[in-house]
């Protein structure tokens, strides 16, 4: 008989596993020797942290604002990510409308996503025209003192991510357990805490950890519809290395390197969590 | 929740994901939209003639062409490492499963930066490093649509075909591809989208040179006045994305409806 094909021998990860390793880690290692003055465009290494030193407050302004983009966006894409699973999972008609508009926002780009919100929530965006607000007397959503328009895009997309993620896994069992449920006498609020919650909680967990790391990431849309100071690390990041001086790549690596460590700690400090809920079960 | 409060539920969820797209419909046929007016006063197609003036047809074309290079990359990617990691066993499971998804977790701008930085040195072009990096990103979704096809797939199916005469590659072409051909369609969809939507790899790798569909977006967005332009490129990238997903059940169904009828 002919040599059947590998089942699923480690050679078949081989080809995936290098180009993600040989990408990743090409690009993160020449990250950190440039933030350390190991790799300049011209002239010899100088070894030593002096990028960091000249960011100084800026790169944690930019990380703490990083962190509140992200942190905020996420709550809110979980809240009504969820709320939108609830309703998504209980009939078919909601399903039919509902479901559509949900797969249509994840589609969007998220660079279109930051254009069109704002062209909603600017001073002369849709919002105050059809409220009847002058554009001086409504509030700066759009660059303003509070990064109000970045959390709201964010938390737009990754909502309808969430949603997605947890109708799939709710569709699959939830009616059953809620008819055994239901016959051995809980109520709708009982149904609700002790059936739906617990067997979304590791979905709803799951989406809402990729959100995070997504929003903390993510370029465009702050620097869109961002503040001009303090900026999150992407932006700052990408200012100082699309800037003239040459001297500004190491700092923009730094503020990179900041990035890439805060983001890894953060997967290294949910994956673990996840798996204590179930997920990937 | 009683019935009335769940149809006000729907009634603001609806409004919450379908407002922000409302500006897009509105100005991309909007001639003059004076401040404060709540509708266009005028109404024509100055921003589409604009958009194909500025190159937004080309643009498309290049964002379609990294959509499709990425697809075409990453979809077999993940295939063999889903096939690999659902159907198999060996001790580097657990450690490739984390690093292929590992991409989801390293920031887009960071990764690219640290390739632009080498390109000069390694003499690798811009467009290579631009799909590699796109292509590194789109693997954990591959892998993981791929991975779960082939969980749900009996691994049996292959060896019966091949018992009853069929050559490894028969086995695999006739039996396993047809029944995981909708979760390679979803996967190369994913795919796509990454190297269709990605705007800071395609900025930060080569300086912006590569001009797709996002970096017109972002130059219009940017600046002032550019509305009715800004607004059909962003149409024009999202309107065949939604017709997409909004007919492909429609497919499914027809699909099945075939398949239940032989």
């Amino acid at each position: 008989m002919p040599r059947a094909p590998a089942r699923g021998g480690a050679r078949l990860l081989l080809p995936a596993v290098v180009v993600t390793g040989a990408v990743a880690g090409t690009a993160t290692v020449s990250v950190l020797m440039t933030a350390f003055g190991l790799l300049p465009l011209v002239g010899a290494p100088t070894p030593g942290a002096a990028a960091f030193v000249a960011l100084g407050g800026d790169l944690l302004l930019g990380l703490r604002e990083s962190l509140v983009i992200a942190t905020l966006s996420t709550l809110l894409a979980a809240a009504v990510g969820m709320a939108t699973a609830l309703l998504l999972v209980r009939s078919a008609g909601v399903r039919r409308r509902l479901g559509a508009l949900t797969a249509t926002v994840l589609s969007v780009p998220h660079l279109v996503g930051a254009a069109t919100v704002g062209l909603l929530l600017s001073g002369g965006g849709l919002l105050p025209r059809w409220l009847g607000v002058a554009p001086t007397a409504w509030p700066e959503l759009v660059g303003g003192g509070w990064p109000v328009a970045v959390v709201l895009e964010l938390a737009w997309k990754e909502s309808a991510f969430v949603a997605l993620v947890v109708t799939a896994s709710l569709s699959r069992r939830l009616t059953d357990l809620q008819e055994v449920a239901a016959v051995l006498g809980a109520d709708a609020r009982q149904r609700l805490l002790r059936v739906t919650v617990p067997l979304a909680a590791p979905a709803l967990l799951a989406s809402a950890g990729i959100a995070f790391l997504y929003a903390f990431g993510s370029y465009e849309v702050a620097w869109l519809l961002g503040r001009a100071y303090p900026e999150p690390l992407p932006v700052l990041a990408q200012r100082l290395f699309s800037s003239i001086d040459l001297a500004a790549r190491p700092q923009a690596a730094a503020a990179a390197l900041v990035g890439i460590t805060v983001a890894l700690a953060v997967a290294a400090l949910a994956v673990p969590l996840l798996r204590r809920w179930g997920v990937g079960r | 929740m009683s019935a009335l409060g769940g149809r006000v539920a729907v009634v603001l969820l609806a409004l919450w994901f379908a407002l922000p797209l409302v500006p897009l419909g509105l100005w991309s046929v909007a001639d003059r939209w004076p401040a404060g007016a709540a509708l266009p006063t005028q109404w024509g197609w100055s921003g589409w003639q604009q958009a194909v003036a500025e190159g937004g047809l080309p643009a498309l074309g290049r964002s379609a062409a990294l959509g499709l290079a990425v697809a075409a990359l990453a979809t077999p990617l993940g295939a063999l490492a889903g096939r690999a990691l659902a159907w198999g066993r060996s001790r580097w499971h657990g450690v490739s499963a984390a690093l292929l998804l590992l991409p989801v977790a390293l920031p887009p701008f960071a990764l690219a930066m640290g390739l632009d930085v080498l390109l000069l040195r390694l003499g690798i072009p811009g467009l290579v490093a631009v799909v590699g990096l796109l292509v590194a990103y789109a693997v954990p979704y591959t892998t993981y649509v791929l991975r779960s096809a082939y969980a749900v797939t009996d691994p049996q199916l292959e060896d019966q075909a091949r018992m009853l005469g069929a050559t490894g590659t028969q086995a695999l072409r006739t039996v396993t591809l047809p029944v995981l051909a909708p979760a390679l369609l979803a996967a190369a969809a994913l795919a796509f989208l990454v190297g269709w939507s990605d705007y800071v790899v395609t900025v930060v790798i080569g300086g912006g040179r590569l001009v797709t569909a996002p970096v017109l977006v972002a130059a219009g967005a940017s600046g002032l006045g550019n509305e009715p332009v800004v607004a059909v490129l962003s149409t024009l990238m999202v309107v065949p994305l939604v017709a997409a997903v909004l007919t492909a059940p429609l497919v499914a169904r027809s699909l099945e409806a075939s398949r239940t009828r032989r």
